[in-house]
């Protein structure tokens, strides 16, 4: 039987899980923690798809078309028409395994307006719909595992690909349990990580999505794309421990955003854009909160308490515990903050990378969302990707490889643990506090040159620090033999956020400020011992 | 203020306790706290003493993803919604959940869980929607974080070698709703692994930060028998 390893367990991961599971292919499943902890269980707003009975005058056309405008028309046209084209298939296929959706009184999954779109047609369970849809999947890979199909590891963390001959072989693996690296080959494996947060520290979303497969494997001769095109969110509040998300959903059942100018309330999108003003794709709506230079508040309490408790009890339920704010009452402080990565691993259409069996899938790939991606885009591409990936897998003939890698194994174990053991000056957390804060300055919602490469030369010397120091006893040793991968990461976001001169979707040049023609295309940067290359992809090589 | 933390280097060490000075804001939480003496500065115990940073594990921070369940104060809670304003005392104690093997230091192995549905198929298969189901309660079911906090408190549950507590009831409760076919056969595993065993102290309840209704839970599942 074939088999095949999937890093990462989150709804990308456990998509393509479940469907290699369906056709035969055995499946092994790794994450350092279960499903339930990936990032993907914080999405709340929803999953795009135009069903049969959509709003009038909707189509998949119209789907396709707003997900290419929305990102700039840097998304592969051919993957987004297959993505909203399965749509539907996907929301009957997650009712089928049980999602609990919200439903209208005929039992359909009830829908609502989500920015950058023409039409109504984002599916939702209540404000938490990723949760909802993690906890269907995991059921669903239950099944597959109760079957011997599905193979779940926990504790096991990413360390590096077994690449021999230009193919992938699998993958070495940290466990955090045993404390050692171990070798597990695989005909094909599947990178489902999810997005690049701790780059910029604490973002909205989940810690685990720290980017250092997608550093790693870079290092390794994979392919990245588009990592210019950072996702700020519009609407997010300050916590004590982090940026807290308000979903798009607020917007999306009325909410409207205002500053106020002499004790007047100011509704600046309306002003600017109209009556969907407040819907506008949330790389225009951040710029002009940025632009707007003072607090902005997002109000929603016009709507009756029980609306609010229906639609947005999550929402409700997070302001009132972090912030002692009702939104039934009082409007909530917002601010933009980094929220999702457009770009990352370049895959074709069938998912795969520059590397002939090395997959990725979910956040961690960029394929569909251009220079901008659309809310509830995300979820619906992580389901597909997933399955687009399985069916590949599935329909190749498994590769005869004899390869033992247990020696370089036991090698690379016994070099870690010896590295462990030594005392390091310089702890591993300080460098990525200080790389965290260079990010944040350096990568904002406006750029330019001067600050870009200041960013570069801070990454430059992170690096030359970490290849030098001891390792830090006093944490896992999965953050330290990450750091690596995760400096090298964000030094290719800024040489591409560097290279990209001209303007457009959310990668904003105060220096260029317009979109340039000759730069309608998708960034892609190769690492070639040491030397970082950015070429745009004027050929379309990853469309195909 | 004194921090008290349970210690574990690894599963193969033993135990012990160490205390910390917290000096950080009034308004953190608890998994504020931890972040605070882990990378304020070089982390030192209460004598000034050099040591390890405080392994734990967290995702969302913000009471969704069940990562942070720990033992504080002695109530089960979920670390990154516990407001240090509203615990009492001058003294903080912190330790892992006892009722799973410990991986390092506050990192729990909660895996059993997952072996426990998995080996009594808790899993939906077709959706064959029974009549007058409650919508609302299932989708309160499906957003269960399998943290383990209900498992902490039961009486009941030990090790989960054959009462498996609260999380299964209710993913019991949520598969006979989507599939009547599967109604029987869940019925009766329900009653094997929770409903015969169950002493209805209901602090499954009190602790959980989802706020399930797990009577909701038994009574339906109980109205199944037969
Ligand atoms: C607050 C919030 C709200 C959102 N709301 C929406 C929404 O309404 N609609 C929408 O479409 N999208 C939304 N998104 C985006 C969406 O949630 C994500 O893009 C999507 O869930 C990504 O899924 P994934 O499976 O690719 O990754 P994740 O769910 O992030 O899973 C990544 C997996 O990889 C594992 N992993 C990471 N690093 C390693 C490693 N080194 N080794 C091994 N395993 C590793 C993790 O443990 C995890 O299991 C939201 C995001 C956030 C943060
Ligand atoms: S029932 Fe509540 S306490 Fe128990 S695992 Fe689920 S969310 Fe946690
Ligand atoms: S970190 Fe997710 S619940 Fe606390």
């Amino acid at each position: 039987m074939k088999n095949v390893l999937i890093i990462g367990s989150g709804i990308a991961g456990l998509s393509c899980a479940i469907r290699c599971a369906e056709q035969g292919v055995k499946a092994t499943l790794i994450s350092p923690f279960p499903s339930e902890r990936a990032q993907s269980v914080m999405a709340a707003g929803g999953i795009n798809a135009v069903l049969r009975d959509c709003e009038a005058g909707d189509s998949v056309h119209s789907h396709i078309e707003d997900t290419l405008r929305g990102g700039s028309f840097l998304g592969g046209k051919n993957a987004v028409t297959g993505l909203c084209t399965r749509a539907e298939e996907i929301i009957r296929y997650l009712e089928r395994i049980g999602t609990v959706f919200s439903v209208d009184p005929s039992g359909s999954p009830s829908r609502r307006a989500f920015g950058g779109q023409s039409y109504k047609r984002t599916c939702y369970c209540g404000s938490s719909t990723g949760k909802q849809i993690v906890s269907a999947l995991v059921m669903e890979a239950r099944r597959y595992e109760a079957a011997g199909l599905i193979e779940r590891r926990l504790w096991s963390c990413f360390h590096s690909a077994l690449i021999r001959d230009g193919r992938c072989c699998g993958a070495l693996l940290f466990d955090e349990s045993t404390r050692r690296i171990e070798a597990v080959c695989a005909d094909a494996t599947v990178v489902a990580t999810g997005g690049q947060n701790s780059v910029f520290g604490k973002t909205t979303g989940s810690t685990q999505c720290d980017g250092y497969t997608a550093g790693r494997l870079f290092m390794q001769g994979v392919e990245l794309k588009n990592l210019e095109f950072i996702q700020y969110h519009p609407t997010t509040v300050e916590t004590a421990q982090k940026r807290m998300l308000i979903s798009e959903a607020v917007r999306g059942e009325g909410g409207r955003l205002f500053y106020t100018d002499s004790g007047r309330r100011v509704y600046f999108m309306e002003d600017k854009y109209g009556s969907r003003g407040n819907l506008m794709t949330r790389d225009v709506v951040s710029r002009e909160i940025y632009a707007a230079g003072r607090d902005v508040y997002l109000d929603i309490s016009f709507l009756e308490q029980k609306e609010i408790d229906e639609r947005l009890p999550e929402v409700r339920e997070l302001c009132r515990k972090y912030r002692g704010l009702d939104i039934a009452r009082e409007p909530i402080p917002v601010a933009p903050s980094v929220h999702y990565f457009m770009g990352g691993i370049a895959v074709h259409m069938n998912h795969e990378t520059n590397i002939r069996d090395l997959y990725a899938v979910g956040e961690c790939a960029s394929m569909y969302h251009g220079a901008n991606r659309l809310g509830g885009n995300s979820l619906l591409s992580a389901i597909y990707g997933g399955w687009t990936a399985a069916e590949e897998i599935a329909g190749r003939e498994a590769a005869v490889r004899h390869y033992d890698f247990s020696g370089l194994a036991e090698r690379e174990s016994a070099a870690l643990m010896s590295r462990m053991e030594t005392e390091s000056r310089f702890p591993v957390m300080y460098i990525r506090d200080m790389l965290s804060e260079t990010m944040n300055e350096k990568l904002g919602i406006v750029r330019d040159q001067p600050t870009l490469t200041d960013g570069l030369a801070d990454i430059d010397y992170y690096l030359s620090v970490a290849d030098k120091i001891n390792y830090d006893p006093a944490v896992m040793p999965y953050f330290n033999y990450s750091l690596t991968g995760i400096l090298t990461l964000s030094k290719a976001i800024l040489t591409c956020a560097l290279s990209r001169t001209e303007s457009r979707g959310a990668h904003y040049r105060s220096d260029c400020p317009q979109e340039d023609d000759s730069l309608a295309y998708a960034s892609v940067i190769t690492y070639d011992n040491g030397a970082f290359r950015v070429r745009f992809d004027k050929e379309h090589e990853y469309e195909s | 203020m004194r921090v008290k933390v349970l210690r574990q280097l690894s599963p193969f060490t033993e135990p012990y306790w160490e205390e910390f000075l917290y000096d950080g804001p009034g308004d953190n939480t608890v998994a504020g706290l931890i972040d605070y003496l882990n990378y304020h500065d070089d982390i030192v115990d209460i004598n000034g003493k050099k040591t390890t940073r405080i392994g734990w594990e967290c995702s969302c921070l913000q009471g969704v993803c069940g990562g942070c369940a720990m033992v504080v104060n002695d109530m089960p809670r979920l670390a990154c919604e516990t407001f240090l304003r509203d615990l009492k005392g001058e003294e903080l104690t912190i330790r892992p959940l006892r009722k799973f093997p410990v991986i390092h230091d506050l990192v729990v192995d909660r895996s059993v869980i997952h072996q426990n549905l998995m080996k009594s198929d808790i899993f939906i298969g077709a959706y064959q929607p029974s009549d007058g189901a409650d919508h609302e309660h299932q989708y309160s079911v499906a957003k269960c974080l399998k943290c383990g906090l209900c498992l902490e408190v039961c009486p009941n549950y030990v090790n989960g070698d054959s009462f498996f507590g609260a999380i299964f009831a209710n993913d019991c409760y949520l598969v006979s709703a989507r599939n009547s076919e599967k109604r029987k056969e869940i019925t009766e595993l329900y009653h094997s692994h929770f409903g015969n065993s169950c002493s209805k102290s209901l602090s499954c309840m009190d602790v959980c930060p989802m706020k399930i209704e797990t009577i909701a839970s038994i009574a339906k599942m109980n109205r199944q028998r037969g």
